[in-house]
């Protein structure tokens, strides 16, 4: 049971990241963003696109690629275009549906078919096969009591840190003042003179960054495929459920567990012979969850009505 | 149905396509009409049975793939079949009819079970429970080898069905040249959609059609009148699994072996497209919707082989989903009712 801690831990560290992401675009804009997952891919296919060397297969974008640029380089510019990517959702399809008054509920499935739309695009002109990121192979090594390769160990420690830093800002700034209050009532922190446009274009951004960065770590730990948001895309939301929606520290450990939950369970006596069935573990708890305490184990029962 | 204008341009859209098939195929044409209208009948009941969900009652379910596979599943594993990787023909089972209805009432069940806790929550935790449940059916399904076949599936059931075929089709496809037992299940599946809408219809103008839409628009109002909302909504909720039930066996008996991926997430995503496109809250419309919907689909796949000369079949195949995509937005910001649903029938702020 404890050899696939580390195993869960980095599970973890990709859901908690996205996770969090998808928790800010709730808390702010009350959007359930079916096409997280497609944000996610994107950050992982652009990292791709941007290091792959010269000899490099990328069905379609082999015409433009290589670039071959340095691989923390491209890691910034990935995690850039999906800040571009989410302030365009924004400016384009999100912003006229609130302007229009559009439901909640429309605004959900236009996620859905968003989502459907882009993964395949991705199928049609980035691969349809999947790829490793261009970076030599690594030998775990065992660290106190789980064991992992020292480049994912660098990702779970830098994932930390960033999540860390993300949330103290959020916490303490002006801006996640603001953020907090655009989520009570827009129309009110309008009045006091906040620009929730604004706000909310931010908002969008940053969880896009966000979720490309869990891309890219899900890239490295595992592969690129033009479906992996949409495969990952129901344990974020379990993550995000269990935290408490709309609460980023809730969020990062509600991911954690769910990672570390999925991972371990392999490894319980009832489960022997069924690690197909592994996922459905975690939806499972995730479903307990919205049924029995639907804010969540962090968050606050007054922010779900 | 009132004769308007809506009703009859969506005839002439219908018709349309169809015609368009013929248009674009001089060859081969009633061969691809069959297998077209087979999957429209077949998808058009399935978002019948979404529309009693969603259009009547206002209920965001996006579990619509574990109905069908529910139906599908416990009425192939009643019948003579063989299931998994070498898995020997069972002699033994239900007639197909007697498997049918325990199949659909397992559907419905399904729906009561899934729907008795959830029904309470709000829409979008409704809609992320039911498609956390979906793949929870789907991976369970896949993991109990035994008994499903997993990853194999079931194959060998199909003459279930085809015994009971009528001469007329084997002497109708002999003479134009397409596969009788398609056929049959086209018609099976045809006469499944009037039975359903002429049972809907009749309920439609019931009291108890009558309190569901009030449901729909007043929750609370109906419960000041004495009736038992939740409860309500979840006999809604029985009905159109169930109806999910149906299409889920007759899709399995189109495709001649069922495996579970086949009940992945985009099919759910499939039937909520033709449930737009036809028209939410209407009882007819997603038959229109379902036929428009695969004469695109079907156009579609020639459109892809012939622009994207070095894609590989799962690309080809992903040009169809980039419209489905692009469908559920374009009607979703646009025409959300549909093109025969009424705006004011549309319920999309259910909290």
């Amino acid at each position: 049971m404890l050899d696939q801690l580390g195993n869960g831990l980095l599970l973890g560290i990709i859901i908690s990241v996205a996770s969090v992401a998808l928790s800010l675009l709730y808390g702010v804009t009350r959007i359930v963003n079916f096409a997280h997952g497609e944000i996610i891919a994107l950050g992982a296919i652009m990292t791709l696109f941007f290091s792959s060397p010269v000899d490099y297969r990328v069905l379609f974008l082999d015409k433009y690629s290589p670039l071959g640029y340095n691989f923390a380089i491209s890691c910034i510019l990935a995690v850039i275009v999906c800040g571009i990517f989410g302030a365009l959702l924004e400016i384009i399809l999100f912003r006229p549906l609130r302007r229009g008054n559009v439901g909640n509920i429309a605004v959900l499935v236009v996620t859905i078919g968003l989502s459907i739309f882009i993964r395949h695009l991705y199928l049609l002109f980035a691969t349809g096969k999947v790829q490793d990121f261009p970076l030599e192979l690594q030998r775990r090594q065992t660290y106190l009591f789980f064991d992992m390769t020292p480049r994912n160990l660098n990702v779970l420690i830098a994932g930390i840190v960033i999540m860390l830093i993300f949330g103290l800002l959020l916490t303490y700034t002006r801006l996640g003042k603001a953020m907090r209050a655009v989520r009570d009532s827009e129309e009110l922190s309008s009045v006091s003179g906040i620009n929730s446009d604004n706000i909310i274009l931010i908002t969008w951004i940053s969880s896009s960054m966000l979720a490309g960065l869990a891309g890219i770590f899900q890239a490295i730990i595992n592969d690129v495929r033009w479906n992996m948001g949409f495969l990952i895309l129901l344990l974020i939301f379990a993550g995000t459920v269990l935290g408490g929606i709309g609460t980023s520290f809730g969020a990062m450990v509600g991911g954690f567990m769910i990672g570390i939950l999925v991972q371990v369970s392999v490894g319980l006596p009832f489960m022997e012979g069924h690690t197909e069935a592994k996922n459905a573990v975690a939806l499972g708890i995730m479903i307990l969850i919205l049924l029995f305490r639907p804010q969540g184990i962090f968050g606050q029962k007054e922010r779900i009505s | 149905m009132k004769i308007t204008n809506k009703v009859l341009f969506v005839v002439f859209l219908t018709g349309l396509s169809i015609y368009l098939v013929f248009a674009l195929n001089p060859e081969g044409a009633p061969r691809i009409l069959l297998n077209l209208f087979t999957f429209a009948g077949i998808y058009g009941l399935s978002a019948i049975g979404l529309n009693v969900h969603f259009g009547w009652t206002g209920l965001l379910n996006f579990g619509h793939a574990s109905f069908m596979g529910v139906g599908a599943y416990v009425t192939l594993l009643l019948m003579p079949h063989a299931a998994g990787r070498e898995g020997e023909i069972t002699s033994t089972g239900l007639p197909f009819i007697v498997a049918l209805i325990i199949g659909i009432l397992s559907a419905a069940l399904f729906g009561l079970l899934l729907g008795l806790p959830a029904i309470r929550l709000r829409g979008d935790y409704l809609a992320i429970v039911t498609i956390a449940a979906a793949e929870i059916f789907r991976l369970l399904v896949r993991d109990l080898e035994s008994i499903t076949g997993g990853v194999y599936g079931i194959i060998n059931y199909t003459e279930n069905l085809q015994k009971y075929r009528p001469n007329f089709i084997n002497s109708l496809s002999e003479s134009s040249g397409f596969s009788p037992s398609q056929a049959w299940v086209c018609l099976v599946a045809w006469i499944s959609i009037l039975i359903t809408v002429l049972f809907l219809k009749r309920l439609n103008s019931s009291p108890w059609g009558r309190a569901l839409r009030a449901v729909r628009e007043d929750e609370d109002a109906v419960r000041a009148l004495g009736k038992n909302a939740v409860w309500l909504k979840l006999q809604s909720f029985m009905l159109g699994a169930g109806i999910a039930g149906l299409s889920g066996v007759l899709l399995a008996f189109n495709y001649g072996s069922l495996e579970t991926t086949v009940f992945v997430p985009l099919l759910t995503f499939y039937v909520w497209a033709i449930m737009i496109l036809g028209g939410v809250g209407t009882i007819t419309g997603p038959i229109f919707g379902s036929i428009i919907f695969w004469v695109i689909i079907s156009e579609t796949d020639r459109l892809a082989f012939l622009l994207f000369e070095n894609a590989n079949g799962q690309q080809l195949a992903g040009v169809r989903f980039l419209l489905v995509g692009l469908l559920i937005m374009i009607l979703m910001i646009f025409r959300p009712s549909g093109l025969l649903g009424k705006k004011e029938e549309l319920l999309l702020d259910v909290k």
